[in-house]
């Protein structure tokens, strides 16, 4: 009989709410009963083997899911927006992913300016005041820890940074919309060690404005930064046993510094 | 030490190539070799006059360069925005089974022969088209540059819905996951990612639309004069060859039909560069 966890984790206020949530790529279930709440303003890591169904998983709470052919889902996800809970399945789809910003595992610039890469969301949202929109930019640039590296480029193509500031970048453009929850499958699994703790430090920093979901291997940086460790396993998703408490904010800066 | 088959392979590979590249020279060279004695009589200028009546010496191929320049870009210009819609529609808008079933229709019409576009024009866009300029046989510029456009319509649906599958899988997830309305996603990360495709398979189809003889022998009018309006009838260089090809051999008419047809070669080589250059320039500008 498989476990049935109705709280996955024990959390102060939910930002998300899954319930009874399974989703079938053709004729193969690969997630079968997922039930849980994610906090708010908090950092939840989603571990668990390859191939498992993580990044699905993630896929869900943006429904990215919904561009795979042949896919179908049952179950409820609900997140709380304006104090009250609602359907994400009800939303329309381009108002739920401007609040829920997703970065994926391998950085993924727009073959465009650096600039024109983290304004591409105000594009999309009719944005057109200059000078809001030149704020904004300033604003989410320096929220990803890059303004002061591409300040002074910020016309050069996005695709001359390094991975790292590619991976910050793209963090950037999601943190533009001012998302209320940011989705990261595995941000830093394709860097190199010290662009991975730029961007777990910088994680910590964004908990502050929104809420983190993260999808990440068993060894990664992350697990040490997040409020709540969750693994997926066989389609359902676990309660770690030992939940891992965030470290004491000077010490955990100490540690990746 | 590469192995004897390889060895093998690789000439045979060399061979096809300089063969091709060699076969678009010998055509060129057969159409210079051919036109030489009109040159060579130093009356070329006679040529790209108005008039063309043999018996009286006239042998003006104006008005067939201007029917063929003005029905393929009229051609162009109706085909363009239907081919981006429809390929849009097959790669952008219903990626599922509805738009592979479009695109195996599209697929199909490609396989359909051209005589049989013009038989559809004669007997159903000709009369409409008569009716509603209620002058003249209907048999004119737009009759002609209608059916030439569906008739390139696969050329450019297939080539654009292929530039725009070459997107990077990517580029496409970070527009899904911005937000990004399937038509915001096909403005700003799809078109100007896949502009060198497009001009691609618009070449293509200029070319096409260009090089066609039939629809417009079989409902342009074939009339000898710079067409004026949409109504007017019209003659192409390719179908001015036909007619030419059809009932003579020997005379000043015949050879002139080898000028007819190095015009067309520099035609279409000049869209290629134009279109290539206009192409080249995008990327650089987006640099």
């Amino acid at each position: 009989m498989p476990p049935v966890h109705r709280r996955a984790a024990a959390v102060k206020e939910s930002k998300i709410r899954i319930d009874g949530f399974k989703f079938y790529y053709k004729k193969r279930m690969v997630l079968k009963e997922i039930n849980g709440e994610l906090e708010e303003r908090a950092i939840t890591t989603i571990i668990g083997p390859s191939g498992v169904g993580k990044t699905t998983l993630l896929m869900v709470l943006n429904r990215l899911y919904e561009s795979i052919p042949d896919c179908r889902v049952k179950g409820r996800v609900e997140m709380k927006l304006n104090g009250r809970y609602v359907d994400i399945h009800k939303l329309p789809i381009t108002v739920l992913r401007k609040r829920v910003g997703m970065v994926f595992q391998v950085p993924n610039p727009l073959p465009m300016s650096i600039y024109k890469n983290v304004a591409f969301p105000l594009k999309l949202s009719n944005v057109k005041d200059k000078i809001i929109i030149e704020e904004r930019v300033k604003e989410a640039l320096k929220d990803a820890f890059l303004w002061d590296e591409v300040k002074d480029r910020l016309n050069d193509s996005a695709l001359e940074l390094s991975g790292g500031q590619q991976q910050r970048l793209c963090i950037a453009r999601a943190m533009i919309m001012r998302p209320e929850v940011l989705l990261l499958d595995e941000p830093t699994s394709s860097l190199d060690m010290e662009a991975a703790l730029k961007i777990t430090r910088l994680l910590v920093d964004l908990k502050k404005k929104c809420t983190l979901v993260v999808v990440s291997h068993y060894a990664d940086l992350t697990r040490r930064i997040s409020d709540h460790v969750l693994t997926l396993k066989d389609g359902y998703l676990h309660t770690n046993s030992k939940m891992m408490a965030a470290p004491e904010e000077n010490n955990m800066t100490d540690d990746i510094e | 030490m590469k192995p004897f088959i390889e060895k093998c392979a690789e000439k045979g590979f060399l061979f096809s190539a300089i063969l091709s590249a060699s076969i678009t020279i010998l055509i060129l060279s057969f159409m210079i070799f051919f036109s030489f004695p009109i040159f060579k009589g130093g009356d070329i200028a006679a040529f790209f006059t108005l008039g063309w009546n043999p018996y009286e010496g006239k042998f003006g191929i104006l008005p067939m360069m201007a029917g063929t320049g003005i029905i393929a870009s009229l051609a162009l210009f109706i085909a363009t925005p239907f081919g981006i819609g429809c390929s849009a529609l097959i790669s952008v808008f219903s990626k599922g089974s509805s738009g592979r079933f479009l695109r195996k229709v599209v697929e199909f019409m490609t396989g359909i022969p051209t005589v049989i576009y013009g038989f559809v024009a004669i007997f159903l866009l000709v009369p409409f088209i008569r009716e509603i300029f209620e002058k003249g046989t209907g048999m004119c510029v737009l009759s002609a540059s209608i059916m030439l456009a569906l008739l390139i319509l696969p050329t450019i649906v297939l080539f654009l819905s292929d530039a725009f599958n070459s997107v990077p899988r990517s580029y496409i997830d970070a527009a899904d996951s911005l937000g990004a309305t399937p038509a915001q996603k096909l403005v700003y990360v799809i078109i100007p990612y896949a502009w060198k495709g497009i001009i691609s398979g618009l070449v293509l189809a200029a070319g096409r639309a260009v090089g066609d003889t039939l629809i417009a022998l079989m409902i342009a009018g074939n009339a000898l004069q710079i067409p004026t309006g949409l109504d007017d009838a019209a003659r192409t260089l390719t179908s001015h060859i036909a007619l030419i090809i059809a009932s003579d051999y020997e005379s000043p008419e015949f050879k002139s039909i080898f000028l007819c047809g190095l015009i067309l070669f520099t035609f279409t080589t000049l869209i290629v560069l134009i279109m290539r250059s206009l192409g080249y320039f995008k990327i650089l500008g987006k640099r």
